[in-house]
């Protein structure tokens, strides 16, 4: 199933390759991402798109969050349902 | 990453807590030593470089303006033979000592060198602070000499990576280095030092963090998570319904500081305790309710207690593939699981669970342990402990006691009488590690020292090393193998160059064992590239050769007792070499993909069932 995850990081060189490596060495494949600037200069938001299935989901949001550069991540579908 | 311009500040910095050095000028190089200073680094292991020059000099010139009462040097630089070395001697020092490992290596191969103990350390959540050299910031992204792109490879194997481009962040980054290292679940943290950073004049400060306003919200968050009167209660309401309650006790008790919590737990409610691999001193393995390890190669009685329990309690354990190689079949009969972890990742990631708790592992078991006794809650576990007592007796690990050849399990023995589960040991990879495992008594947290996670070959020699800095008088033995110790054996020299005197064993069976054990099972017997009797390395002349002035190869078996004593005896380093068994092979077996009740116990542990032929399949997975 498709899920769409958003991700507010320290807007840094290596922060994008950091999320990026992750899902790669955890077997996600990110299917749509984009990157842009916010309000705040020092954050961005990296929005990304990939095929899995919840459990995998809930594994790869807690492992995002793991990651020092990472300030929020969240996972828009489950935030309305619940 | 470079680092974030974002700094903490103490809101007021009162003249008592300001530090000696703030307001004084430094080169970068200088300020990187006097933040290991700072943070009470005692020893640092590294080797040098072009573009690590500069650090190398400051720690020079601030060991020789320090010198302790004694003569010696407050921050002894330790050189190995290989910057893989200098990593497991940092990751030595910090699984024996519980503090932050210090590594400090130079730019393109001395970096790419550390990546291995760097992925080892993450993969058992141990504390290092690695410092590469860098080429200047002009030169990266030129393929300039000894240029590797750092940041990107450690990214992927480290708790973090810093890539230090701005030189006014370096002091804060260097000490959130060492918070990022031992907060929460802890890790290896690289910090990437352009040399033109290094030699940069800076003001130093004295205080001061990056913001990491993320990582520090949710440390704590973490770290303020309580377990409310509710959790407490669901919990004692499963255990009390439990008729064989089991503890499984990860590296996390021993990470956590929570062997005595622990202890503390078990004497009020009686559980009894199996711990993995990484959990080996997590509780005294020779206490009546100590199982000893479980898993793959764990105990035939710590298995047959998982298959037989109806309630388990994970502490700091991640039901790795080891342990739980087919999850659904792990703990078959629980009818409750729990699990107390630091990683709020780990919790289900495996195995669904019952009740969880992220938090801290001290406070948490003190506070099951105060709710239990106020409310009187005492599970009558008479017929459970009868039973483990009995698992016990029936399937204790046991060989062939009357070859002629000397085997592996008598000179683990051997060693354990006189060392009592006291001494720290350490081990490379393979049969001789799980025999190590299995074999040896363990006291107290942090005397054992493996690979567990990764794997890797070669540990054992720079971990012992390490674990001898941390521990002066302590007495450190490598257990190693013909071909583990291959991997590192330049640092036999290094061994002798710092007069340590640590005891290093060969348990030689000509070849990679636990290879030889699964092409036997999985592959006919066919030992591709896993047989050394062709090799000729005579492994006595070659410690000879790096100075050891007691080396002895022992190939009889009526002298095992004898030689062992004076080997451990030896004031100093001393190497032993023992002919063993070839085939010895490493029993129980918990085969890839199966469950304990499919557990191999060979011809010498009792089993619990009929030794029926069993089909071994071949997996594809592990």
């Amino acid at each position: 199933m498709n899920h769409t995850l958003s991700i507010l990081l320290q807007n840094e060189a290596g922060a994008l390759v950091r999320v990026a490596g992750l899902f790669a060495a955890r077997g996600y494949n990110i299917d749509t991402l984009t990157v842009c600037a916010t309000h705040d200069p020092a954050v961005s938001r990296l929005t990304l798109s990939l095929q899995c299935d919840d459990a995998g989901v809930a594994q790869i949001l807690q492992q995002t969050r793991k990651l020092v550069d990472v300030l929020q991540v969240a996972h828009p579908a489950t935030a309305l349902a619940a | 990453m470079t680092t974030s311009a974002q700094t903490t500040q103490p809101a007021q910095a009162t003249a008592i807590d300001q530090h000696p050095l703030a307001g004084h000028t430094m080169s970068g190089a200088d300020v990187i030593v006097q933040v290991f200073a700072d943070q009470s680094v005692e020893v640092m292991f590294g080797y040098s470089g072009g573009a690590i020059l500069p650090v190398y000099d400051a720690v020079f010139r601030y060991n020789a303006t320090h010198l302790k009462d004694n003569g010696d040097e407050p921050m002894p630089l330790i050189v190995p033979a290989n910057e893989q070395g200098a990593g497991f001697m940092a990751a030595g020092y910090a699984r024996a000592s519980g503090k932050v490992g210090v590594a400090v290596v130079t730019s393109g191969p001395g970096a790419t060198n550390m990546v291995t103990p760097v992925r080892d350390s993450m993969a058992d959540s141990i504390p290092l602070v690695v410092i590469c050299g860098q080429v200047s910031t002009v030169a990266i992204g030129s393929d300039a000499f000894q240029e590797a792109p750092i940041s990107n490879i450690m990214g992927a194997c480290a708790k973090h990576v810093f890539l230090v481009t701005d030189p006014a962040q370096l002091e804060a980054t260097l000490r959130t280095a060492f918070t990022l290292a031992r907060s929460g679940r802890p890790g290896p943290v690289v910090v990437d030092v352009p040399k033109d950073v290094q030699n940069t004049a800076l003001k130093f400060h004295g205080n001061g963090e990056l913001a990491l306003t993320g990582y520090r919200a949710r440390l704590r968050a973490v770290e303020q998570s309580t377990l409310s009167d509710a959790d407490c209660a669901a919990f004692f309401t499963a255990l009390m319904q439990a008729r064989r309650p089991l503890i499984y006790a990860g590296g996390g008790v021993i990470a956590a500081g929570a062997a005595t919590a622990l202890r503390a737990f078990v004497d009020t409610f009686g559980l009894p305790v199996t711990t993995t691999l990484m959990g080996l001193g997590a509780f005294d393995t020779t206490d009546p309710l100590a199982l000893h390890m479980l898993g793959m190669h764990g105990t035939a009685y710590a298995n047959y207690a998982v298959e037989d329990c109806d309630f388990v309690l994970a502490l700091g354990a991640r039901f790795d593939d080891r342990v739980a190689g087919v999850p659904d079949k792990f703990a078959p009969r629980a009818k409750f699981i729990a699990h107390i972890d630091i990683d709020p990742a780990e919790i289900g990631k495996v195995k669904p669970v019952h009740w969880h708790h992220v938090g801290p592992l001290v406070r948490a078991l003190e506070r099951l342990n105060s709710y239990g006794r106020a409310h009187g809650l005492r599970p009558s576990l008479d017929a459970w402990h009868a039973h483990v007592a009995e698992l016990k007796r029936v399937h204790a690990l046991n060989y062939d006691r009357s070859s002629r050849l000397i085997q592996p399990y008598a000179v683990l023995e051997a060693i354990n009488r006189h060392t009592d589960g006291r001494a720290i040991i350490s081990t490379g990879v393979g049969q001789h590690q799980m025999w190590a495992a299995q074999y040896f008594d363990f006291r107290a947290p942090r005397h054992w020292l493996t690979s567990g996670s990764m794997g890797t070959m070669g540990f054992g020699l720079p971990a012992a090393v390490g674990a001898q800095f941390a521990h002066r008088d302590k007495l450190v033995i490598d257990i190693d193998g013909d071909a583990s110790i291959r991997m590192n054996l330049g640092e036999l020299e290094t061994v002798t160059t710092y007069n340590l005197p640590i005891k290093v064993v060969v348990l030689n069976n000509v070849g990679d064992g636990m290879v030889r054990q699964w092409q036997k099972l999985y592959f006919k017997g066919r030992f591709a590239s896993s047989d050394k009797s062709l090799h000729k390395k005579d492994f006595v002349l070659a410690a000879q050769a790096d100075g050891f002035a007691w080396a002895q190869r022992l190939e009889h078996a009526e002298e095992l007792e004898a030689t062992i004593a004076a080997f451990l005896a030896f004031d100093g380093p001393a190497f032993l070499e023992v002919m063993i068994d070839p085939d010895a092979g490493v029993y129980p077996m918990v085969g890839p993909g199966a469950s304990y009740a499919q557990m191999i116990t060979g011809e010498f542990i009792a089993s619990r069932d009929a030794p029926a032929a069993r089909e071994v399949q071949p997996s594809h997975m592990f």
